[in-house]
């Protein structure tokens, strides 16, 4: 599902059958990795595999994956969002607000806080169209007004309040063990992957990340592209949080950690596990999927054998390291092949 | 006169002087206090160490990259300092060394890592970040190091003369050690011109990967000089030091004038921005304005400074 521009390396080896090809793939390689770290834990610990701990994972997972999402559609056009955590924030603190000081029903208060999410988002993205600065720069700076303002507003005050239903979202359980929060990221997967694949839009977001010069010059409205990413990015960031909020019960200002820098590993950890290129044009919605699904397991898998859960951090760092090396020799060893093929 | 008075205009560190001086005339005129001895020495305080984590960030952003490690860095090196003085009962002067030797590893090996791969210095250190941050939390449990020895304790809230606190000394040294880094030194004018343009600056001989290797290093050292300071000011060794230092070390250098591409920094220019925001803190302080909104003024100050400075590259370049 390696979508964009075909890479030349690709195109060196046509005489592999499909089947075989796919096994070459990095997405292939997470799903190998997060079945055999699957087995490994359910042999080492008893509580891995028990159906409360793999619905437990299963809601996290499902957080992490939007989270990746969030920073996936930024990285498309080659830029990035530091400000999905702080985003995040704001859209469950509103949330909260709607639905618990305002008594406004779920129906209005869910799209409300998106709307927020994505007003915040598009915010960003007319800034760093504007100022044509990087995004780098730009999100870093609202990532601290964002959360700065939300501090003030609420007066770090969580919303405890809240309507029933939206926990019993989070306490739901299909099958024994499937949260149905999961399913929403699927969906959210499957809608994305649609966009990348079927819109005219998805390819113009691609387009303008592998090559800006070329895709203006081929009518892409680069300003617009951009706006639109960072507006997609902003909602995600706040489905991410009101799954937090739907996880946890309550929407805590301190959800993401100071400034929401928590959410910065997991949102980068699984788009870039999963095979996006960080200059932009090329993503994998499967990939982005199975790369923060993989992130999950093994979190969830190194707190069941205790190694404290201070130290996960650490090895979550390592994992991040181990997969951009991995990734390098792999298009080193592609390229290799390519030119002795030419 | 005439031509160094224009000179002076256009200079990095004149707007945010001016800015500075324009701010202590406003705030003393409503509450003559901000200009007080204890004031003051609070202001001080908070400049030392934050031109040292400023500095951290700016010689990175000299090279043309940026350091997410940073706060981590600091981290490690005040946990270890205070660390390595209350459990094994190293005296202040080795501990100090052991724990700046800790953060130019630390440095090295973030440069190395981005030099020896090319892959991007964001991805690097937002890795190397959360592993020393985990070590941090894994090395303490989370748990500050209380037992401080006393002379380090005095260096953190004694003063040298009047006003002017211990803790400035090591902060001037490092200014005046970057100035002369980046004005006069082989190794400085050779990061900035990898800053401003790598391939450049190889097809003049230099090697960009052991410049690379000099500026991590170097802010590796000074993340942990900062994490060092810290210590002696807060009087305990916590691991939480250098959370919040990642905003505040882009501020202060783009405050400045610094260009993010790299290849232009102003070390007095970044001193001035570290100041601006502790007369802002102050300020809030004084006005009994929340504290949390020094948040959201930093962030559009950096908004603020990141435009301006595009505005003169574009005048600049018009010119």
């Amino acid at each position: 599902m390696t979508l964009g521009l075909p890479e030349r390396a690709g195109t060196a080896r046509p005489a592999l059958p499909r089947a075989a090809s796919w096994l070459l793939t990095n997405e292939f390689g997470l799903l190998a990795l997060i079945v055999g770290f699957g087995v490994a834990f359910a042999l080492g610990t008893p509580g891995f595999g028990s159906p409360f701990n793999l619905f437990t994972l299963g809601r996290v997972m499902a957080i992490d994956i939007m989270i990746g999402f969030a920073m996936m559609v930024v990285i498309a056009t080659g830029g990035l969002n530091l400000s999905v955590g702080a985003i995040g924030v704001c859209s469950a603190m509103t949330f909260g607000c709607l639905s618990e000081r305002a008594g406004l029903p779920l129906a209005f208060a869910i799209p409300g806080a998106l709307a927020l999410g994505g007003c915040l988002g598009a915010l960003n993205g007319q800034l760093i169209v504007r100022s044509g600065l990087h995004s780098f720069i730009i999100t870093l700076a609202t990532m601290s007004v964002f959360f700065g303002v939300m501090v003030f507003v609420t007066r770090a005050e969580a919303f405890r309040a809240l309507p029933a239903a939206i926990s019993a979202f989070g306490k739901a359980r299909y099958f024994g063990y499937v949260s149905p929060l999961l399913i929403v990221s699927a969906g959210v997967g499957l809608s994305l992957a649609a966009l990348y694949r079927l819109t005219p839009l998805g390819r113009e977001m691609l387009a303008a990340g592998a090559s800006a010069p070329a895709a203006e010059l081929s009518g892409v409205r680069l300003g617009r592209t951009y706006v639109l990413c960072h507006l997609l990015s902003g909602v995600l960031a706040g489905i991410a949080a009101l799954m937090v909020v739907a996880r946890t019960g309550a929407a805590l200002p301190s959800m993401a950690g100071d400034l929401g820098q928590d959410w910065l590993l997991p949102a980068f950890l699984g788009p870039v596990l999963g095979g996006a290129a960080l200059a932009g044009g090329r993503v994998s919605v499967l990939g982005a999927f199975l790369g923060s699904a993989l992130v999950s397991e093994i979190t969830n898998g190194l707190l069941q054998f205790r190694v404290g859960e201070f130290w996960v951090q650490t090895y979550l760092g390592l994992l991040l390291l181990i997969a951009v090396l991995l990734d390098l020799g792999r298009r080193k060893f592609l390229a290799s092949i390519g030119s002795v093929a030419r | 006169m005439k031509p160094r008075l224009r000179l002076w205009l256009g200079a990095d560190w004149f707007g945010p002087l001016a800015i500075i001086l324009a701010a202590s005339i406003g705030i003393t005129i409503f509450d003559p206090s901000f200009l007080s001895p204890f004031n003051l020495q609070i202001l001080m305080l908070a400049t030392a160490v934050n031109v040292v984590v400023a500095m951290s960030q700016m010689i990175i952003i000299a090279v043309g990259q940026m350091n997410l490690a940073i706060g981590a860095i600091g981290g490690l090196a005040a946990i270890s300092f205070a660390g390595l003085m209350q459990v094994w009962s190293f005296p202040p002067a080795l501990a100090a060394a052991a724990a700046l030797a800790i953060g130019v590893t630390a440095g090295l090996l973030n440069g190395a890592l981005i030099a020896s791969t090319g892959i991007s210095a964001f991805i690097i250190t937002l890795a190397s970040l959360s592993v020393f941050k985990g070590a941090d939390l894994g090395i303490t449990r989370a748990q500050p190091f209380y037992n401080i020895p006393a002379e380090v304790k005095a260096l953190g809230d004694t003063t040298i003369l009047g006003p002017i606190p211990w803790l400035a000394l090591p902060a001037a040294l490092v200014v005046a050690g970057m100035w002369r880094l980046l004005n006069r030194q082989k190794v400085g004018r050779y990061i900035l011109a990898v800053g401003g343009n790598a391939s450049a600056a190889e097809l003049s001989g230099v090697s960009i990967s052991r410049t690379i290797l000099w500026a991590h290093g170097i802010s590796g050292f000074l993340a942990a000089l900062a994490g060092v300071m810290l210590v002696a000011r807060l009087q305990l060794g916590q691991p939480s030091i250098g959370d919040d230092w990642l905003i505040l070390s882009f501020a202060a250098p783009v405050i400045g004038g610094a260009a993010l591409s790299g290849g232009h920094v102003s070390v007095f220019g970044t001193l001035f921005g570290v100041v601006i925001v502790a007369v802002i803190t102050q300020a809030l302080v004084i006005f009994r304005i929340d504290p949390f909104f020094v948040q959201v003024v930093l962030g559009l100050l950096i908004l603020a400074a990141v435009g301006l400075n595009r505005m003169r590259e574009v005048r600049f370049a018009g010119a």
